[in-house]
Formats: structure tokens, C-alpha cells, sequence
């Protein structure tokens, strides 16, 4: 007999990808071509703005809709065309979908009922379920009797006590106050490390994304925009459009050229001028047309050996007690710039102050003006 | 302050109300008036206001002339000379006079027939208007059975019934002759031609006895060798006749206008009958008579009327204009009355025929002595049985009203509960803040007053009315209070066998089975459909819906008229299918099982669709994604179904399904319509089992209110008990 301490695992680990798949709805195309891999055992994050095919993606390989084009693969076989009971894979909706009329209990053995799964079986998972998500007093209650918290929980039970092959998340936390999300988002990571399962999941909130993905898969119009661990992503961008969407505050964006001024390349644009890291590009040539961007986190306060870039003309000061965010503009005809202010800054700093602001040189995210892909 | 401005507005439309409805009854010329009720139509309605309009010349008297529909005569009479606000003059059939003399709605006519005139009108009309030895009508016309031949077929007048019937020379398909054979008013004939009559002069049921039984025989070997088509209903005789495939029908005046559809026609007295050496067939004749009311009888207008409109005159239009067979001698004297073919064949007729008996108990008679043809046509009896069964019944509903008990228990008991309402609430007007609690809400009851009283006028009265009339037995003007005997003889199936043929229990029985199998069936049916007018991927679903839900739209009674011609025997529909599939046709309702099963299809063709829109409406509310989460959790979608869609729509089906038992269990007018009761009132529910004892057998309204308690508390335990059903299933789910 199995012991409460002893850890569920999937019954092996499996791979899940996705090779070129395209869908359209009446006409719309929502996924134009997406490769997307899963390795054994990983926990991968599709992230994007509202529109972007994330949600669809993840319905392709749950089997709720049938790809027009390409192939989804779970632990090798092709299933583009499978119904998802024949997929292994179990799914935690973002409005928990639980079944309203049945208790928690009979809703965390209604799959195992299903595949006719010993009844002595049934009741150890649902107790080994139970104990990891603290559901034991109210596995009797109906869903209409628990609350948001709550039935997210069973909704992750339910998945657990599956011991699916690959684990399918729809935006779960969506529908929690912002208190509940970090908690659950971390016992959401701890139970994955603990099946070890294959996860995909869903969110638009950057955060989930960057804290629980091993691999983050950037979404933008029906294509992945760049994958790869969350901080390479982060600190990485492969285009305008992941530096801005990742991070938050968003990053400054300026749009400026490149120009030579004494052996070095500065760049310049919209009352900013910064030297150019000529160890970390290679087609610096001047000239060129170019926006760049700093992290509101990489722009700070100028002074003690860091040369000014700019002036800050604050509009607002946004202090979150670790630290503070000023609000304003370098020059009035261009961005909204946003600079992170040390505590010392933040409590003398007042709207109508004009800072100088330094940027860390390293930080510096340069991108073709025209492609918005970053400068090689 | 709102209340008493509300109680003087409505005090100021009544009393304008009032005053203007005044206004115009004083609005006149000041000439006297007099008030005609009739039920004409047509071309009589036209003479009967040419006699009127000279009348008002003539005399310089006001005649205000009501047509009422023909069904609701009796009940609008019964209802409005009691009180004066009726009629002076009504036109109404003789046969009448025995219940409206009962209820005291006609009175003798005095001078309205002065003893000059007697010698104008036709002796048998005359002596149908009298009634114990007075004389209560002006005699106007008289209407009977006759024979309309087809010339082409029949080209000279028959000389006997059989030489008309028994010809073998007709195509295939056609008959001989056609009369509704199956009901007593068209027997008539062959029982007056053999002897027998309906009732004897005590006004017992008399179509016993060998004379009864040959007429039946005679009838059994007409349909046997082929002589009269099976099942002729109306509309199936004037079709054939239409088409010639009928050399002659029997029929009264009615059935002109559809004998003026074929080629060319002829209408003759009834036949003679060879076997009965020569006996002519003797139709019932109905005179119609100008009655006058008690508050008429009074009025010299009134009579006055009454006398012009059975003069020579008045005679002459409704002959000429009207095409009435006049019970006005002198006007046959006429040479265009005269010249009028089928009018003189009525008239000739008219003077062969049996003046129907004015007694009421041929209320009672009508149904037993149609079962009793229906069941030896049938052969399930021979003609002796289906006789003295029919006897039988005709006693049974005649049975005088049990000696009445005290009413003392009864006014108790009534007292009891309204001192225990009392006692109740002065027990809540006790209680501590009821009185501030009352003030507090006061506004609320001044909205829902009017609703309160609505339903109170409309529901509460009426209920409470109908129950109190199961105390009672006998007739409206001569109530008898008689206690629970009522109740007692329908739950002791009048002494006879519990479920003994006809008995409560045995309709209950009928009942709740014909309720079970509908239901079943509207919410299998409705379900099914439901669930496949919601699949997301259905093409032209607006189009199927509406399809689907016509049956719904269309009155019941057009669909049950409808059924009911699908499943005749030999024009039907449905058996014309089973010969293209080979099978026999099927008399449908000769046999309980099938005439069921054709109230059950028709029933349920006009249910299905209620289930469906409902389905519809609740899957609606089932969300998408628990359906796909129990895709995912791997359910097939037999599975889907059965597991998460139909435990989330239950519960908005079961007020359906409570609300569809009610209404199948009271389906009065499909099972009225369809097989009536057939075979022998073995399909008969329990609602028209009520009507019958209230409308066929002597009116006996108390012993059908106790009918319609009896139905009421059963639906209400019935409903509850579902309700609670349906409650404990859904506790049980959890």
C-alpha cells in the first residue's frame, strides 16, 4: 500500500510538440504556422496579447479543435486527428469548468470513473489529490459551495488525480485576486516539479510567464515571435515587440541613428544619446537608422561615475516602497519615459524636477528601425 | 388618500358606464319592443328578416332579433330567462321542451295559437308542441330524414329500401346507399320501421325486444354484404356523394347544399321496407317552434309575434325564401312553394316521420343505443346484448338522486374551516408588530389588489362553485343536496365492479397509462430532437425549429380532427400505408389497444414539440466548457449526454414534465376527437369520462363535479409527489 507521502508521477514523462500547424476561423487566420516543442518533462509557457493563437494552440493539442494544417505529436504519435480522450492529457480551465451538479469528490473521480479505474484505486488518488491541494473538507461540497480559490483547486485536482501524460493550463489564475495568484502560482510550479510531468500553459500575465515556465514561447499574430528560457527571453529580445511586451514597467523605447564620434558609436535619438556596446554588435555602422531601448529598471539616477544620457522631466512618481518610478519626458515631442529611482531618489523626487538620467551601457537593446528585429 | 381617489374614479366610469348603456335602451321611439332569439343562418336568417321587417310595419312594434351560435343556445337561455334578461320569443327545436319546461323557460302560448288558427298548421307539428295536453309553440317548420338519390344512378324513385340497397350492378368502390349508420338519430328509421321505438310514453328506454334487435340484425347485413360504407362520417358521405360514388344517401335539409355538389340529385320521402311487409321507414321529426318565455308569455307583443311568425304570411317567405318545409298548411298551397321540388319531398316526408320525444330523459338515451349499434356492427354483442347493455346504462343514469341526508355535517364541516381561519388570523393579528408589519405593507397590497381580486372572481369562485356542486344531485332550478353520495358512487363504481367496464378505477387505470405513454414519449421525442436542433453544426436550424414546432401552432382540435380521418378504416391515411407495406387494414377503433395507440400518436405529435423548446431553452444553459472538460476527462458523447448534460438540464425539465402530465391527463379534446371513447368508452380518461356523465346521461352536473374534484386532488398529489421526486433525485445527486 501506497503511503500519502509518496508522489503521484505521470506514468512517464512524454514529449509534446506541435510542427507547423495553421487554423483559421471562418476565414480569420489565428495560427499561421506554429512549431512549438515540449520537451520531456518541461513546463512551457505560451504568453501574448489578447488574439495572438495562444489559447488556440492549446486547444489544438487538447483535442477541443482539429488543426487545418501541421501536426501535433504527444510521446511521438501523431494525434492531429485524435479525440482528446485518446491524447492522455489533462486540463484545468481558466473558469474551472467543474461539473456543477457533482461533489468535489465525484468530480476528481469522474475521468478515472470513466476509464473504469478500480474503485480502490479511485479513492487513494483522490486522497493523495486531496492531501497535496488541501481539499480533504471539502471533498462533500457541491462546486456552487466553494470559493474561487477553492475551485481552482479542485480543478487542479482533478487534473492531478488523472496522472495524464501532459498537463494543459488555460489562464487558471485569471479568475484570482492577486494574492491568491502568487500563491497558487507557486504551488502550480511546486506540483509540476513533483509529477514531473509535460506542461503547457497559457497566460497573458508576464509575470506566471517569466516565474513558472522553463521554456517561454512569445506569441504574436498566429507566430512565435522567440522561445527560450524566460530570462534569456527577457533580457534577450529578439524584437521590438518582445522587449516591450515582457517586463513591466514596459521598456523605453526611442528612435534615434547611429553615429561615429571619435572611434566610438553613439546613439542618438529624442534627446538621448548613448554609447553603443561595440563588443556586443557587430553592424554598428553609422548612419543607420535605429530604435533603442532601456529598461525603466537600467535607467537611473546619473551621478557617482555614470555619465547623464538625458533629462527626465518627472510628470508623476510612482513609489512602491522597494523602490520608486518616475514618470516623464526627455523631450517633450518624444516617448513617455519611465526611470526606476532608488528609495533615497524617490522620497526628495517631485513632479516638475528635472533628473538626469544614466543608462547601464549593457542594457542596451538595439533594433533595426525598419524590421524591428534586434541589431546582430 | 390614492385608495379613495381610485374608489371614485372607478365609481365615475361605472356610473358613466351605466348611464350611457341607459341612455341607449331609453334611446328608442318609445314604441314597445320585443326581443327574438334564433339561431338561423343563411337564407332562413334573410326570411326570417323579411317576416320580421313587415311585422314592424304591420304592427308598429320593435323587434330586436339575436342570432346565438346553435351550440350555445340551450346554455345562454338556461342562463338568461331565469333572470329576465333574456328572450320574449325564442326559436328552438321541440324536442327541447321537456328541459326547458323543467327549468320553467317557456310558457303555454295562449293566444298566440287563438283556436282559429289550429286548423292552419300540421296536426303532428302541433302535436309535438304539446305537452300534457298544452299547447307550448307556434309550430314553423318541421325537419326529418330523407332519401337524396343520385338520378344518374337512380333514375326513377325506389320502390323499396333493399331494391335500392341490394343492387350489385355499382363499380367497385361505390355503394348502394350511406347514412351514418353508427349513431342512433340515423337508426331511427329502421327501428321505427321494425317497430321499436326509443323510449316508451313513461319515457323509459325501450329499443329492446325483438323489433329493436331486428333493426340492428337488418343494419348488421346492410354493412356485411357491402350495401353502406364502414366509419361514414359526414364529411366522408358528402365526399362520395359529390363524386358518385353513392347512388343515394340518407340524409335531412342539411345536407343540400353538399348534394347540390354533385352532378345531379333527388330527394324522396324514406323508402318502404319489403321485410317489414312494406313498412316505410320513419325518420324522428323536429318541429321548430316559436316559444315564448315566462316575462314573453306576458307581453300581447310578444305573442303577437309569435302568431305572425306562424302565419300565412310569415310561412310563404320562409318557404319560398328560406326554403323552410312550413308546418303552415295552407302556405303548401302556394304554386312557387309547390313548384320546389326537394321541398315538397321534405314536406312529404315531414308528414311520414316520428315526432322525437319531448321527455329529457332522451338525453340519456342517445349514447347508450350508439354504443350499442357500434358494438354489434363490431360483433363484440349480439344485437340482444348491446340492447340490454345499453338498457342497462340508460337506467344507470337515469337513477333518481339518493334521498337526501342532513346537510348538517356538511355546514359544519364549512363552519369548521372557516373558524379555523378566523382563529388563524387573529392568531397572526396576535402577534407581536403585526400591526406596524400590517401598516407596512399596506402599499403592497393596493398593487396586488386587483390581481387578488381577478383571481379570486376568475379562479378561486368558480373552483369553489364547481366543488360545492358535487353535494349536489338533480337539476339546476331543482338542486338536491345529497352529501359525499357522490363521491361515494364513483369511488364504489356505482355498486358495480371496481374495475368493472366504465368504473372509476378502470378510467384511472386508462388515465394514468395514456399519461405514462405520452409523457414518455414527449420527453423522449422532445429530447432527442432538443439535443439534435442544438449540435453547433446543424445546417437550416432556424427552418427545422420552426418545422418542428407546427404542431404546437396549430389547434389541438384541427390536429385531432385531422388524426381521426388518417386512421379511418377504409379512407384513411394510415391504413392506405399499411396496404402499400402489404399488412391488412386495421379498424382502429374496434379494439382498445389500437384506438389507444391512435389517441397516443395524435397526442403525442401534438406534445413533442413543448419537450423540444424547452430542451432547447435548457441546453442552452449548459456550459460549454464542462462539456469539454469531460471531453478531456475522456467521455464519449453517449457518455457527455447521459452523465453531464442531462443531470444539468433535469431540473429545468422536470416543471415540464409535471406541467405536461397535467395537461395530458386532462387531454380532453384528443381523446374526445380521435377514437370518442371508443371501443365501447373503454379509451375514455377520467376529464371525459366527467363530461359524459354532465352532457350525455341526463346531465347530472353534481356526479361530474365530483368527477372533476376527484381529477383536481389527484393532480395536485400527483405534481407533488413529482416535485418531490425530482428534489429528492437532485439530493441524491449530490
Amino acid at each position: 500500500m501506497e503511503t500519502s507521502e509518496e508522489v503521484p508521477r505521470a506514468a512517464r514523462p512524454v514529449r509534446c510538440e506541435a510542427r507547423g500547424v495553421k487554423k483559421a476561423f471562418a476565414g480569420n487566420p489565428i495560427l499561421r504556422g506554429v512549431d512549438v516543442v515540449i520537451p520531456e518533462g518541461g513546463f512551457s509557457v505560451l504568453v501574448g496579447p489578447s488574439g495572438c493563437g495562444k489559447s488556440t494552440l492549446l486547444r489544438l493539442v487538447a483535442g477541443l479543435e482539429e488543426a487545418d494544417e501541421g501536426q501535433i505529436f504527444i510521446k511521438g504519435k501523431d494525434v492531429t486527428r485524435a479525440a482528446p480522450r485518446d491524447r492522455d492529457i489533462a486540463m484545468v480551465f481558466q473558469s474551472y469548468a467543474l461539473y456543477p451538479h457533482l461533489s468535489v469528490r465525484d468530480n476528481l473521480a469522474f475521468g478515472l470513473t470513466l476509464r473504469n479505474t478500480p474503485r480502490a484505486e479511485i479513492d487513494q488518488r483522490i486522497r493523495e489529490a486531496s492531501d497535496m491541494l488541501g481539499l480533504e473538507k471539502l471533498l462533500d461540497r457541491l462546486p456552487k459551495q466553494l470559493s474561487g480559490g477553492q475551485r481552482q483547486r479542485v480543478a487542479m485536482g482533478r487534473a492531478i488525480v488523472r496522472r495524464a501524460n501532459v498537463y494543459l493550463f488555460d489562464e487558471p489564475l485569471s479568475n484570482l485576486d492577486a494574492a491568491l495568484r502568487a500563491e497558487v502560482r507557486v504551488d502550480i510550479r511546486r506540483l509540476h516539479d513533483r509529477l514531473g510531468a509535460t506542461s503547457l500553459y497559457v497566460t497573458h500575465d508576464q509575470v506566471e510567464a517569466m516565474t513558472l515556465a522553463d521554456t517561454l514561447w512569445v506569441l504574436n499574430g498566429g507566430l512565435v515571435e522567440q522561445s527560450g528560457p524566460p530570462l534569456e527571453v527577457y533580457e534577450k529580445p529578439k524584437s521590438v515587440f518582445v522587449a516591450t511586451f515582457l517586463g513591466s514597467p514596459p521598456m523605453n523605447l526611442f528612435e534615434g541613428a547611429l553615429t561615429a564620434d571619435g572611434g566610438e558609436v553613439f546613439v542618438e535619438g529624442q534627446g538621448v544619446r548613448v554609447r553603443a556596446d561595440a563588443s556586443r554588435h557587430t553592424q554598428l555602422t553609422p548612419g543607420r537608422k535605429v530604435k533603442f531601448g532601456v529598461r525603466p529598471h537600467d535607467l537611473v539616477v546619473a551621478g557617482e561615475g555614470r555619465a547623464a544620457v538625458g533629462e527626465l522631466h518627472v510628470e508623476l512618481v510612482e513609489a512602491l516602497g522597494f523602490e520608486a518610478y518616475a514618470y516623464g519626458w526627455v523631450t517633450s515631442a518624444g516617448p513617455r519615459v519611465i526611470a526606476r529611482l532608488a528609495p533615497e531618489h524617490a522620497r526628495r523626487a517631485k513632479v516638475g524636477d528635472v533628473i538626469p538620467v544614466a543608462a547601464e551601457l549593457e542594457r542596451l537593446h538595439l533594433f533595426d528601425a525598419e524590421t524591428g528585429r534586434a541589431l546582430p | 388618500m390614492a385608495v379613495r381617489l381610485f374608489f371614485a374614479w372607478l365609481v365615475a366610469v361605472v356610473s358613466l358606464v351605466a348611464g350611457v348603456a341607459s341612455l341607449g335602451g331609453c334611446a328608442g321611439t318609445g314604441r314597445p319592443r320585443v326581443v327574438l332569439w334564433h339561431a338561423y343562418r343563411g337564407k332562413e336568417e334573410e326570411a326570417l328578416r323579411q317576416v320580421l321587417a313587415a311585422f314592424q310595419k304591420e304592427q308598429g312594434v320593435d323587434v330586436e332579433a339575436l342570432a346565438i351560435p346553435f351550440d350555445a343556445y340551450a346554455a345562454k337561455l338556461e342562463a338568461a330567462v331565469p333572470h329576465a334578461h333574456g328572450p320574449d320569443v325564442f326559436i328552438d327545436a321541440h324536442e327541447r321542451l321537456g328541459s326547458y319546461l323543467q327549468n320553467t323557460l317557456v310558457a303555454p302560448v295562449g293566444d298566440a295559437v287563438p283556436p282559429a288558427d289550429v286548423a292552419t298548421y300540421d296536426p303532428a307539428a302541433l302535436a309535438a308542441a304539446t305537452v300534457g295536453g298544452q299547447l307550448y309553440g307556434v309550430p314553423l317548420a318541421q325537419k326529418s330524414l330523407a332519401l337524396f338519390v343520385n338520378d344518374k344512378l337512380v333514375p326513377q324513385a325506389p320502390t323499396s329500401f333493399e331494391a335500392l340497397a341490394r343492387r350489385g350492378d355499382l363499380p367497385k368502390g361505390s355503394y348502394p346507399v350511406a347514412f351514418e349508420s353508427e349513431g342512433a338519430f340515423s337508426h331511427a328509421p329502421l327501428l321505427h320501421a321494425f317497430g321499436g321505438r326509443m323510449l316508451d310514453d313513461a319515457g323509459h328506454f325501450a329499443a329492446t325486444g325483438p323489433e329493436a334487435e331486428a333493426s340492428l340484425a337488418f343494419l348488421l347485413g346492410l354493412r356485411r354484404a357491402g350495401a353502406v360504407p364502414e366509419e361514414p362520417s359526414g364529411a366522408l358521405v358528402s365526399e362520395l356523394f359529390a363524386t358518385g360514388k353513392l347512388s343515394a344517401v340518407v340524409s335531412g335539409p342539411w345536407f343540400l347544399a353538399d348534394a347540390k355538389k354533385a352532378p345531379s340529385y333527388r330527394v324522396y320521402p324514406l323508402p318502404r321496407l319489403r321485410e317489414t311487409g312494406d313498412a316505410r321507414l320513419r325518420a324522428f321529426l323536429t318541429v321548430e317552434l316559436a316559444l315564448l318565455a315566462p316575462e314573453g308569455a306576458k307581453n300581447p307583443h310578444a305573442r303577437a309575434l309569435a302568431r305572425h311568425l306562424g302565419g300565412l304570411a310569415s310561412a310563404r317567405l320562409r318557404a319560398t325564401v328560406g326554403k323552410q318545409v312550413v308546418a303552415t298548411t295552407a302556405a303548401w298551397d302556394d304554386p312557387v312553394v309547390k313548384a320546389d321540388r326537394d321541398l315538397a319531398a321534405f314536406h312529404e316526408a315531414a308528414t311520414e316521420s316520428v315526432p322525437m320525444p319531448t321527455s329529457v330523459s332522451m338525453r340519456a338515451a342517445w349514447v347508450p343505443l350508439d354504443q350499442a349499434i357500434k358494438k354489434t356492427l363490431r360483433g363484440d354483442a349480439s344485437p340482444h346484448d348491446a340492447l340490454e347493455e345499453a338498457r342497462a346504462r340508460f337506467n344507470d343514469a337515469m337513477k333518481p338522486p339518493p334521498p337526501s341526508p342532513s346537510p348538517t355535517p356538511l355546514l359544519v364541516a364549512l363552519s369548521a374551516v372557516l373558524v379555523g381561519l378566523a382563529l388563524l388570523a387573529v392568531k397572526n393579528a396576535r402577534e407581536p408588530g403585526f400591526p406596524s408589519r400590517l401598516r407596512a405593507s399596506l402599499p403592497a397590497y393596493r398593487y396586488v389588489a386587483h390581481a387578488a381580486v381577478v383571481v379570486f372572481v376568475l379562479v378561486v369562485l368558480p373552483l369553489v362553485a364547481g366543488a360545492l356542486t358535487s353535494f349536489f344531485a338533480g337539476t339546476r332550478n331543482a338542486p338536491q343536496y345529497v352529501g359525499l353520495t357522490n363521491y361515494v358512487m364513483v369511488l364504489t363504481a356505482r355498486g358495480g365492479p371496481l374495475l368493472g367496464s366504465g368504473s372509476f378505477w378502470l378510467t384511472l387505470l386508462v388515465t394514468v397509462l395514456w399519461t405514462v405513454v405520452n409523457v414518455t414519449f414527449h420527453l423522449g421525442i422532445g429530447l432527442g430532437l432538443g439535443v439534435l436542433l442544438s449540435r453547433p453544426l446543424l445546417r437550416l436550424k432556424a427552418l427545422y425549429r420552426v418545422l418542428l414546432i407546427l404542431p404546437w401552432a396549430v389547434p389541438s382540435y384541427v390536429t385531432a380532427l385531422a388524426w381521426k380521418g388518417m386512421f379511418h378504416r377504409q379512407y384513411g391515411a394510415i391504413n392506405a400505408l399499411l396496404h402499400v407495406l402489404g399488412a391488412e387494414p386495421i379498424s382502429w377503433f374496434s379494439r382498445f389497444s389500437t384506438a389507444f395507440s391512435a389517441n397516443v400518436a395524435t397526442n403525442v405529435w401534438l406534445g413533442f414539440p413543448f419537450m423540444m423548446v424547452v430542451t432547447v431553452g435548457a441546453l442552452t444553459a449548459v456550459p460549454k466548457d464542462v462539456l469539454e472538460a469531460a471531453e478531456v476527462d475522456g467521455a464519449t458523447r453517449w457518455q457527455r449526454f447521459r452523465l453531464v448534460v442531462m443531470p444539468l438540464v433535469a431540473p429545468a425539465l422536470l416543471p415540464s414534465v409535471v406541467l405536461g402530465s397535467v395537461w395530458t391527463f386532462n387531454m380532453f379534446n384528443v381523446v374526445f376527437l380521435v377514437s370518442g371513447g371508443e371501443p365501447d368508452g373503454q379509451t375514455d380518461i377520467l376529464v371525459s369520462e366527467a363530461y359524459r356523465w354532465a352532457f350525455t346521461r341526463n346531465a347530472q352536473y353534481g356526479y361530474a363535479a365530483a368527477y372533476a374534484v376527484l381529477i383536481f386532488g389527484l393532480l395536485l398529489l400527483g405534481s407533488k409527489a413529482m416535485q418531490r421526486l425530482g428534489r429528492g433525485a437532485e439530493q441524491g445527486a449530490r
